[in-house]
Formats: structure tokens, sequence, C-alpha cells
């Protein structure tokens, strides 16, 4: 992304194309679903090609499924590298989660065995990923409402090495940190803090709801897109831009997209977390230059 | 020793897309999963389910609506005996609407009308998806292949309804794929022949839906392949109604 950073935008939906283009300016930057471009509508994909050139875009990807203990499907990435390169996006981004199994597909994301036999399985795909699709490749963190009880690692350590000995950034997802930590009780500021230096290229941020079920044992934090971005996960944004600096920060939204207001406020208190955390880089920079 | 990796993945997501894990009830038991809290995967299980559902929704609206009273038990049935197979929500429109048709052979569908409806807006749906359609591929196929010949354009959808449903949606043909109308707003489809075509045109922004002539709709059945114009160069008529059926991305011309 070029211009300031972190630019800052949104998730391109169709339900909102219009509205996207009509309100552009407020946006630095637009996220694009590949696969949308792969099975979406004919004009879907019209709406996303005729934002080439227009406003600079990412590439994110829901349909890899990297995670499936299976051979990785290498024509959908090799359609994924086309769509990729048409969008003149700098990265392309998936989730570090699993999707389907041979014959049977949910939509949900659904978290790995975080052990050392599974990093490796997952490294090795990686690197598939990086031959076939040549641009910066880029893990996400997901939200996760359960645990496999054979996981041996934290979060950040099963992140921290499958980058590290694949050299691939983390898009992280500010907002998933927060929920995992409220959800399961760890602390979110460790899990930034334990992040390399230089890993997050890019951010997400969203808004979810709370689920309260008598057959829960506590009320849960689900991430459903749908609602304004909480103060908390903003602190967290906050935090993590004054250790990290992200080229992009994507604004999701895929229900409730009706409230625009609601969008354009989130992108707004989003920048203001921005100009605060550059605020506060800048000075604890003049201070160290000071002392120095 | 724990079981190979896919293993537990395979009983997960068969749980997790199970209608015991969705709706709640007996069944859906998977040794594999132990350790796991069921009452969270039941949370995922839903918020999959009505991901899934949301997508099945949007491209056939209508026929919901017309499922009435009967929607949450086909729902149901529906998840008990076809699993999701893929993200697609085309795919998983069309997966509803088999299903849909499997039923309608043991049981009439009611209202009668719904399996024009749901149909139409299935074609719709595969016609805005088709990821060729665009008029450059076109000429290229057309370009490509030897002879001359006349055929109707691959991805236009024929469709013999028998019910005028127009009334189902608030436009009248052909620019019914808006569908924004609610069902009962209308006069109910009357009972006749209604020879439908879903084509691209042109230069236009999505699907448009036409009724056409019987003998029309049977010339473009039969219009599966390239077929030898024989008088479209003599025959000035038959050569007009070509151009227009051309211009309407109805049929291909190669000369």
């Amino acid at each position: 992304m070029g211009g300031q950073r972190p630019a800052v935008g949104i998730g391109f939906r169709a339900a909102i194309a219009d509205w996207t283009r009509e309100n552009l300016d407020h946006f630095d930057a637009l996220e694009i679903t590949v696969d949308h471009c792969l099975a979406g509508s004919r004009s879907l994909r019209a709406a996303i090609f005729d934002l080439v050139g227009r406003i600079p875009l990412t590439a994110h990807g829901v349909g890899l499924s990297l995670g499936t203990d299976a051979p990785l499907d290498l024509a959908y990435l090799d359609e994924v590298a086309e769509v990729v390169e048409r969008l003149r996006a700098p990265a392309y981004s998936e989730h570090l989660a699993f999707t389907r199994v041979p014959g049977r597909e949910t939509a949900a994301l659904m978290p790995l065995p975080k052990t050392e036999a599974v990093a490796e399985s997952i490294i090795a795909k990686v690197r598939t990923v990086q031959l076939r699709v040549p641009f910066p490749f880029l893990l996400e963190n997901i939200t996760y409402v359960f645990e496999w009880p054979d996981s041996k690692m934290s979060d950040a350590e099963f992140l921290n090495l499958i980058c590290r000995e694949t050299g691939a950034g983390l898009l992280l997802d500010v907002e998933n940190v927060y929920l995992n930590a409220t959800n399961h009780g760890f602390d979110p500021h460790a899990f930034i803090d334990a992040l390399r230096p230089g890993l997050v290229k890019e951010v997400h941020m969203a808004g979810g709801v709370t689920i309260r079920d008598e057959s829960l044992a506590k009320p849960l934090l689900a991430d459903s897109h749908s609602h304004p971005v909480p103060d908390a996960a903003l602190d967290l944004l906050e935090y993590t831009l004054a250790r990290h600096t992200p080229s992009v920060i994507i604004l999701e939204r895929d229900d409730r997209l009706e409230a625009g207001d609601e969008i354009l406020d989130d992108i707004a208190r989003i920048r203001a977390r921005v100009a605060a955390a550059r605020s506060r880089n800048t000075y604890g920079e003049a201070l160290v230059g000071a002392a120095g | 020793m724990a079981k190979p990796l896919l293993e537990r993945q395979v009983s997960l997501i068969e749980h997790m897309t199970s209608a015991a894990a969705i709706f709640g009830g007996a069944g859906g038991s998977a040794p594999d999963l132990e350790g796991i809290d069921r009452a969270l995967l039941r949370v995922e299980a839903r918020f999959s389910y009505a991901k899934r559902m949301e997508k099945i929704t949007a491209v056939l609206p209508k026929t919901f609506e017309l499922l009435g009273g009967s929607r949450d038990a086909h729902v149901r049935a529906f998840v008990e005996s076809c699993p999701p197979t893929t993200l697609s929500r085309l795919e998983n429109a069309c997966q509803f609407h088999r299903y849909l048709v499997s039923c309608w052979t043991r049981q009439a569908p009611d209202p009668p009308y719904i399996g024009d409806v749901a149909a139409l807006e299935i074609a719709w749906a595969k016609v805005d998806a088709d990821p060729e359609h665009h008029s450059s591929d076109r000429a290229t196929r057309a370009d490509r292949a030897p002879g001359s010949g006349v055929r109707r354009c691959p991805h236009v959808i024929l469709l013999r309804c028998a019910y005028d449903i127009r009334p189902i949606f608030e436009a009248p043909l052909p620019t019914l794929p808006r569908m924004r109308g609610r069902v009962g707003e209308g006069a109910a489809p009357v009972k006749r022949d209604a020879p439908l075509v879903v084509a691209l045109p042109p230069d236009a922004d999505g699907p448009q839906v036409f009724e056409v002539a019987p003998a029309l709709f049977d010339l473009l059945a039969a219009l599966d392949d390239w077929t030898d114009p024989q008088g479209l160069d003599v025959d000035p008529a038959f050569a007009k109604l070509i151009a227009d059926l051309v211009g309407r991305g109805l049929v291909e011309v190669r000369r």
C-alpha cells in the first residue's frame, strides 16, 4: 500500500458495492475476497475488477482450507495467483484453519491442534502456496470456540514457528485476538508482545456479538462481523500499532451492512487510534532521541 | 495414540454439519471428539448452518417465501440428507433445489407453481454466475470453431414453465431479476404454458428473462450445438430473426 501507512479500508462486499463506490474517498484501500472473483456472480466480478487502478486492493482468501490434513488444491491456487495478479494486490492472505474434509465443507473456520507435527505439515503447505502464488503470503489468526485437547503450543508460538520457517507474514486479526483472549482467558497483550517484530503485515478489525446460551458455561463472544468494533478491540489495535507496523488495516463487515454510518464511524475510530499510536510512537522516538 | 488428524477432522466436520449438532436432539456422537466441549461445537455448528442457509436463501428468496409453513420441515430434512460439500452460494442453492425437486416427485408441490419459481431463480443465478460469459469470450469461442453455423448461446437456459409466474415478481419480464416484490402482492399465477428464456444480452448489466413464442422456444431448444443455418442467407425473414436473437444474446452465428 502506498501513501500514508497504515492504509485504512474495508472488505469489499457485493451487497454494498454501490455504497462502497460512492464512499470510496473514505478508504485508502479495499480488501477483495479472491473467492468472489473465482465463483462470484458476473456482476460481482465486474464490480471488483472495475476497482483495479482506482484504489489499492489487497487479496484475501477463504477457500484454501490450508489446515485440512490432505493435499492442497493446486488448481485452485493457480486460479488464485491469476486473480491476485489481476488485482495488482501486494500480497495474498489466508486463514490458519481448515474448513473442509474430502466431500464435506463447513462455512466455519476450524482451529488446528497446535503441535509441532501439525506445524510441520502446515509449513510444507505454506511453501507450496508460496511456490504456486508468487506474491508475499500472509497467514491470518482465526477466532475459535474450542481447542483441540492435544494442543501443546500457544497461539503466538504456533504462528511464530510457521511464519519463521516459511517467511510468511501475519495478517493479524485484532478482533480475533480480543475474542479468543476473552473466551479462553489469556492476556491479549502478551499475545501481541510475543509476535516477532516485523511479522504483522496487515490487520483485520471487526465487531461481533455476545452469545448467551444456557448450555454454555459463560457468555461467548462471537466473530459475527455485524456490529461496531468494540472499544476494547480498538485499545488492542492501538497497543499493536505501538509494536508493529502493518501496511493496511481492514474493517470486516458481513452483516447489518445497511448501517453504512456505523461502518464509516468505525473507519473514523480506527483512524483516530492510528493517529494516537503514531503520535505516541513519535513522542516515544523523540524521547529516545533526546535521551541519546 | 491419537488418530490421524484427517480422521479427526472428518469426525469434527461430520458432527458440525449434522442435524443433531445444529438442531439438538439425539445422535451426533463422535468418539474422536473427546475432550471438546459439545456446547461450544453446537454454537459453531449453528453459525455455519446459518451462513449456508443465508447463501441458499439469497439465491431462492421467492421459493423460500412460497414454502411458507413447510419451510422449517424442508430445511431440517435438507440438512439431514444433504450435507454441505462446498462453500459456493450457487452450489448450495442448487443442492437445495435438487432436494426440493426430489420431494416434489413424491409429493405434489404446494403451491403448484413453486417448482417454476424455484427453477427460474436457479436459472437466473446460474446465468449470472457463469465466469466465462463475456462477450469477448463468446466471440473467441465462435471464431475458433470450424465451418459456419448457428447455435444457442451456451449459457442460455430454457425453462418451460407450467404457470405464468410473472405476478410472483414485482416487475414484468424481462426486468424480472430485480425480484424485490413480496409473494402475494400481485395476482396469483395462472396455469398456462410459459416458455421462458434466461439469457445475458450483450451489454446488459445482468441476466434477463424473456417469454418467447412456443415455436421459438422449440427452435432454441433444437439449436443445442452448431447447426448448418440452411436458409440463413436466402430467407430474409429467417435472417432477421437470427439477427434479433443474436442481439438478445440468445444465439450465436459463425459464418
